[in-house]
């Protein structure tokens, strides 16, 4: 493994994560031939100082803004990266909808459900064991600011793989639907 | 494999049916007050609330507590006067570049490289751009400035920008570097170059504002609403004049926030010295360098030169000639070279509008040549117009007021 | 009933039908899409940007965003 990247949507608690995996000595540099400032650091795992880099918000990577550009930059140079993909736990759906993309481009990638208690409060309940059944990669509830959940996360890290989603979809196929109603569909 | 858009959708829809269950959602306070803060009605009014709150506690904490509180007691009594004591001895120039005026009795007249250097490096400006910088920060991590964004789009979008212009603009008035940097979250090319331009030549930065505060404190209102009319007029007119588009406002809205300690810390850190490692010795280095071209008499020199421009056009002494040529450097140190020269207070004025619409500071000016040359040639070309015709017009509203 | 966003009034909600051309793509990472129910948070005067929530999320859009965007109109809860 030679890089973690921290991707998200900006306003998920991005940066409180990073300061949580990456502790001190963290630089504020500026990427190459923009003026688009990034973080990045370094995190202990299983003896090896691995860098992490906190990517600049993105919403998709059709990219819409320069920093987004970066963002999708950033992914495409790194392309042996393990991405750890935050959501905000609270609204899930567009979160998931980065986290394929990344998926997509066969990242091996980690799910943190971030501002866990956020959904909490909104009496949203995220079948977890069941959601990383489907996705097939490691899925972990975190609340960033209180520094819940970070260290299950970067002990599961190692578990990441890159999926096909073609198994995504035949694995939604055989998972059966609790009789609710979702919120947003017809 | 890779989906299209509505294929990922689908997906997402059919694994939030077998994943998610949504209970019943109760309003909370925070929701209440975020829609309260983005509604017009009552929205705006907050936002003026906050704006002019962030504004007196910019001005109370910096300048009365801060530089008029402490550090005007301690560099005039206690620091000129050791300075002066213990290099009594250099030769005369040196004196000069380094001390200055040995009659001085305080820093802005002293105008040395360890004396006014220091203190409007430590005494002025460090207390305003830390203040402004917390107070930002803060407003950011609680998650008011999107609410703003959409409150401000309405009147930004008619010139061509969008409402989170607002944040390179007020980031601005801390320090036009990282303002520079946070252009980025415009769209276009066209709005980056609009609201480079714009902030490197309208917006003052802490530093100027900390000092204007000290120097010109009844008149530093005026000097703003000038300038802030500038903006719009200005930004108007290039708007109007430059190919390119301008998108509309897209922007998320998240909730409020409670901010936490560490990470305020993190970035008021980080934005506060990286203004320190920028600004301290562009002003030391500005002091000496204007000691210099003093002492070798390229600024009289360049007054009696540019003198029927200033005089004649701007209205203002040829003396303002020497701090300009510092404004270059440090803003600030400009405006503190001015206060010691023999002018009305409606001179005094354009001379403060003049240094804040003139040449970026050197700082800004590298970053915006990383930018692309292109648009920095762009932006000078604009700045010269600007200077020109903003600087004259200045000095035809005194005469038609009969006070030039 | 149809209509686009940007003729919403406050507090009106709907299910978004369509979506005008390059936008789908620009707008599906902020989770407006077809088939969300939308529900309008404000209109700023003076033909500013409307906020309009949907799952959830607040997200602000131009009015000539919003005019590529259609919606069938539902119940209004106020």
């Amino acid at each position: 493994m030679k890089k973690i990247l921290l991707m998200g949507h900006p306003n998920v608690g991005k940066s409180a994560f990073f300061n949580r995996l990456a502790g001190a000595n963290v630089i504020e540099s500026n990427y190459p031939g923009t003026t688009v400032d990034y973080t990045k650091g370094y995190i202990r795992l299983e003896d090896e100082d691995i860098e992490i880099i906190d990517v600049p918000g993105a919403f998709s990577l059709e990219p819409k803004d320069k920093a987004e550009e970066v963002a999708v930059s950033m992914l495409n140079e790194n392309k042996d990266a393990l991405v750890v993909c935050v959501l905000d736990a609270s609204k899930i759906e567009r979160g998931l909808y980065l986290a394929l993309e990344i998926i997509e481009r066969e990242y091996r990638v980690v799910l943190a459900l971030n501002m866990w208690d956020v959904a909490e409060d909104k009496n949203i309940q995220i079948d977890v064991t069941k959601l990383e059944q489907i996705l097939g990669v490691p899925v972990v509830p975190t609340i960033a600011i209180s520094g819940e959940g970070i260290k299950e996360l970067v002990e599961r890290i190692k578990e990441a793989r890159a999926i096909e989603v073609k198994e995504i979809i035949e694995r939604v196929k055989l998972t059966s639907t609790p009789g609710v109603e979702v919120r947003g569909k017809e | 494999m890779k989906l299209n858009v509505d294929e990922r959708w689908d997906l997402i829809d059919r694994i939030a049916k077998r994943t998610l269950t949504f209970g019943k959602y109760k309003h909370t306070l925070k929701d209440a007050l975020g829609d309260l803060t983005i509604k017009p009605l009552t929205g705006i009014p907050i936002a003026i609330a906050v704006l002019y709150g962030f504004w007196s506690i910019f001005c109370s904490f910096a300048g009365t507590l801060c530089t008029d509180g402490f550090f005007v007691k301690l560099f005039d009594g206690h620091f000129l006067p050791y300075m002066q004591r213990i290099f009594s001895n250099l030769p005369g120039w040196l004196y000069y570049i380094l001390i200055g005026n040995p009659q001085a009795d305080n820093c802005f007249e002293a105008f040395g490289m360890l004396t006014s250097g220091l203190f409007v490096a430590i005494g002025v400006v460090l207390p305003a751009v830390f203040i402004f910088y917390l107070m930002f920060t803060l407003l950011e991590d609680v998650g008011y400035i999107p609410r703003l964004a959409v409150l401000i789009d309405t009147v930004l979008h008619k010139i061509g920008l969008h409402g989170y212009a607002v944040v390179p603009t007020i980031l601005a008035l801390g320090c036009n570097v990282p303002a520079v940097t946070a252009t980025r979250i415009l769209e276009t090319r066209k709005q980056r170059f609009m609201m480079m331009t714009l902030l490197a030549i309208f917006i003052p930065c802490g530093a100027q504002l900390g000092i204007m505060q000290e120097v010109i404190p009844t008149s530093m209102g005026w000097v703003l609403l000038y300038l802030l009319l500038g903006y719009f007029i200005f930004g108007f007119i290039i708007h109007k004049l430059l190919p390119g588009k301008s998108p509309e406002i897209l922007i998320d809205v998240p909730p409020y926030q409670m901010p936490t300690f560490r990470n305020v810390r993190r970035k008021l850190w980080l934005r506060t010295s990286c203004f320190l490692k920028k600004a301290v010795p562009f002003v030391l280095v500005g002091c000496a360098i204007v000691n210099i071209l003093y002492l070798a008499g390229v600024i009289n020199w360049l007054s009696n030169l540019l003198s029927p421009l200033f005089v004649g056009w701007f209205g203002v002494p040829k003396e303002t000639v020497g701090p300009l040529i510092a404004a270059f450097l440090r803003k600030d140190l400009a405006v503190a070279q001015l206060s010691v020269i023999e002018m009305t207070k409606y001179q005094m004025i354009t001379a403060v509008v003049l240094i804040s619409i003139y040449f970026p500071c050197i700082a800004t000016f590298a970053m915006m040549l990383k930018e692309g040359w292109r648009e920095l040639l762009g932006s000078l070309v604009v700045l010269a117009t600007v200077v020109f015709v903003y600087g004259g017009l200045l000095h035809l509203i005194w005469r038609l007021l009969g006070v030039a | 009933m149809k209509k686009k966003i940007s003729e919403m009034t406050y507090q009106e909600q709907g299910v978004v039908t369509d979506i005008e051309g390059d936008l789908r793509e620009k707008l599906a990472g902020m989770g407006i899409r077809r088939g969300k129910k939308v529900k309008m948070i404000t209109k700023q005067p003076v033909r500013g940007p409307v906020v309009v929530s949907v799952d959830g999320a607040d997200t602000s859009l131009g009015l000539g965003i919003a005019a590529k965007i259609t919606v069938e109109i539902n119940e209004t809860t106020i």
